[in-house]
């Protein structure tokens, strides 16, 4: 008798399921790349037209170019501080909804993701509405005497508006991470002596800590990429890798570099991966 | 009620003879629910008291009270004549060992036990010797850096009571803190406990199910039904002079018969008197532990003051020390214990028996003439 009885059938069962997800990948995801990967190593023509020769310069002004490089520190400092404040800002909403019982959990929940029922366009339309120089928010700040910064078409509106857009996406990722939390835990540390605070920081955050990885990951990778919130709350000002190959593909019509952008993003989400899979494996 | 004048039940306690520990007029009341329910508890200090009762009756919600995990609907909590009702867990200095473990499942077993210490900012060489002792004590040293997750339920109690213990808490709350352990690790583990108790002078409250357990280990035993306290006492007292039929049946078997007050030291069932060291008239409940009940062959003969009655086996129980006979009384089953003696049971189903047992065994709970 086998170890595993019918292990060979049972495999062969995974990859007949597995293959229409693999089929819809290959065509919609793994070719595409590839044909983007070849088309980073083409040479662009004036007027939109792409090249039949082979060349390295779309890579080469990669690393030359001071503004390719300004874009990619952008992108990720941008990003970073995105994460970080919608980390900040979402960590007590989930923490709190974590320990909310029954209907009213329910309500918070929903209230938490009606925001993504909405489009990300009408949503950042609503914070220009908030952030520019006559909208509210600077009106209130002036009101009441004090001198309003500029917060639009600039990194902080970017920041602002993108942080709140991807704000679900951090919650449901938190409580999705805050399984191993157990109130019973909290109590076993007040009663050997933990405050309130050594409390929070020995055993409930440390036990959040795998939410707090999805939700950073989530949150990096779709502000990385997301462009309609930067290009209106940016004015144009706020050059990301995302705007950056939009216009390249759509306005200035360089398929080559737009191409090398796209690889380029998608190199850094593999490391990003890369250190994800790190920070779970260590927290284990 | 013919034994009121038995044990100190809740609230009877003399003005100023407070213990250490002084739980007074406690509640907790879930909506219309009573948990807990007026419940006075006075416990010396470096006594272990007992806490038993059925479940659901409020164990784990007291513990939980005293410990300062759930706030107390009324009521007070003095600990050694200062009230602590309001006092923040963190500062009671009280170890609570919770019915459902509660380790850190990110910290490995010595971390666990270290948490305690850690939070005392005891020296670091300190922290490892005492961490060291404490796994030795439940059996547990080699296992310090492995997960929660990786120890079996006893293993995963035991450490929860070595995290508990390491501290060297005032008061010590332990809550069916050996449920889950095999029988002689249980014994041994008991024994470890009540030696730190004693040792370090600490005041400790211990909930079990186990009757034996808390006849054996404990300085007195509480014993509660439905949020309120029935009787506090010795072993003894609670055991010999049970203040209710409930105590009486809760702590040990014990047979239940329904009777008739006669006065004088009497009550009748089917026509017989029987004696017995209390006055009750009216109906009455008769209660005796079979153990005190003598069983042999229905000669006719009698002893003079012995109270006895005839009937038949019907069922035999071999339990290793113990053979338990259920003998039918005229339409009522009567249970008798009886230690073994060889391998044959003395009587079969059908025989028919005299039972025997003495006036001081024959507890009687009913109305006072
Ligand atoms: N949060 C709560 N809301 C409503 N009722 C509760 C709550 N907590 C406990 N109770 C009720 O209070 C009563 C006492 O519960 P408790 O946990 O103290 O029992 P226990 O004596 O420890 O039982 P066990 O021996 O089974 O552990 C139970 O009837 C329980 O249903
Ligand atoms: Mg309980």
């Amino acid at each position: 008798m086998n170890a595993v009885p019918g292990a060979g059938a049972s495999r062969r069962a995974v990859l007949a399921l597995l293959f229409p997800i693999m089929l819809v990948n290959l065509i919609g995801f793994i070719v595409p790349m590839l044909n983007l990967g070849l088309l980073s190593f083409k040479e662009a023509l004036t007027g939109g037209g792409i090249g039949e020769k082979f060349t390295l310069a779309n890579w080469v002004t990669l690393v030359t170019d001071d503004f390719n490089r300004e874009l990619l520190l952008n992108s990720v400092g941008v990003s970073l501080a995105i994460t970080v404040a919608a980390l900040v800002l979402s960590y007590p909403i989930a923490l709190y909804i974590q320990r909310a019982e029954g209907l009213w959990r329910s309500i918070l929940i929903v209230l938490v993701i009606s925001p993504l029922l909405t489009s990300a366009v009408v949503r950042t339309y609503g914070w220009v509405v908030i952030l520019s120089d006559q909208g509210g928010l600077p009106s209130l700040l002036n009101a009441i005497g004090l001198t309003a910064p500029r917060m639009i078409f600039n990194t902080t509106g970017v920041i602002v508006g993108l942080t709140e857009i991807l704000m679900p996406y951090m919650i449901v990722s938190l409580l999705a991470g805050f399984g191993r939390l157990d109130p019973r835990l909290e109590e076993a540390a007040a009663t050997l002596g933990a405050s309130p605070i050594q409390s929070f920081w020995r055993v409930v955050f440390p036990l959040t800590l795998p939410g707090v990885a999805l939700g950073c990951l989530l949150v990096f990778v779709l502000s990385v990429s997301s462009f309609i919130t930067p290009k209106l709350l940016g004015g144009g000002r706020v050059f990301l890798l995302a705007t950056e190959i939009y216009d390249q593909a759509i306005v200035t019509l360089n398929w080559p570099l737009a191409a090398t952008l796209s690889i380029l993003v998608l190199v850094l989400f593999g490391l990003v991966l890369v250190v994800y899979g790190r920070a779970v494996a260590a927290l284990d | 009620m013919s034994l009121d004048a038995i044990g100190s039940v809740g609230g009877s306690h003399a003005p100023g003879e407070a213990g250490y520990l002084s739980i007074e007029a406690l509640s907790k009341h879930h909506g219309a629910a009573r948990s807990v329910d007026s419940l006075s508890l006075s416990i010396e200090k470096g006594e272990l008291v007992a806490l038993l009762g059925p479940s659901g009756c409020g164990k784990t919600t007291t513990l939980r009270m005293i410990a300062g995990l759930t706030p107390a609907t009324s009521g007070r909590i003095l600990v050694a004549g200062n009230e602590v009702t309001a006092v923040p867990t963190h500062k009671r200095d009280m170890g609570l060992v919770f019915q459902s473990y509660a380790l850190f499942p990110h910290l490995t077993i010595a971390q666990n036990v270290a948490f305690g210490l850690e939070m005392r900012r005891l020296p670091r060489v300190e922290i490892r010797t005492r961490v060291a002792a404490a796994l030795e004590m439940v059996h547990l040293s080699g296992r310090e850096d492995r997960k929660p997750s990786q120890l079996s339920g006893g293993q995963q109690q035991r450490v929860a009571l070595a995290r508990a213990l390491v501290i060297k808490p005032s008061i010590l709350l332990l809550d069916e803190p050996l449920s889950n352990l095999d029988a002689k690790l249980r014994d041994e583990m008991r024994n470890e406990i009540r030696d730190i108790q004693t040792r370090l002078g600490i005041t400790a409250v211990f909930v079990t199910h186990d009757q034996v357990e808390a006849l054996a280990m404990c300085d007195k035993v509480a014993v509660m039904e439905a949020g309120r306290l029935s009787q506090v006492g010795t072993p003894e007292d609670v055991y010999e002079r049970p203040a209710n039929p409930f105590v009486a049946s809760f702590v040990g078997r014990i047979n239940r018969v329904a009777v008739e007050g006669r006065g004088n030291n009497a009550v009748a069932f089917q026509d017989q008197l029987f004696r017995t060291e209390h006055s009750v008239i009216g109906p009455a409940t008769m209660m005796v532990r079979p153990h005190r009940v003598a069983i042999g062959t229905d000669d006719g003969a009698r002893s003079g003051t012995a109270n006895s009655l005839r009937g038949h086996v019907v069922r035999v129980t071999y339990v290793g020390d113990l053979l338990q006979y259920d003998v039918d009384i005229g339409g009522t089953s009567f249970m008798v214990e009886a230690a073994t003696r060889g391998i044959a049971a003395a009587f079969r189903v059908r025989d028919a028996v005299r039972l025997e047992w003495q006036p001081a065994d024959t507890l009687v709970f009913g109305a006072a003439p």
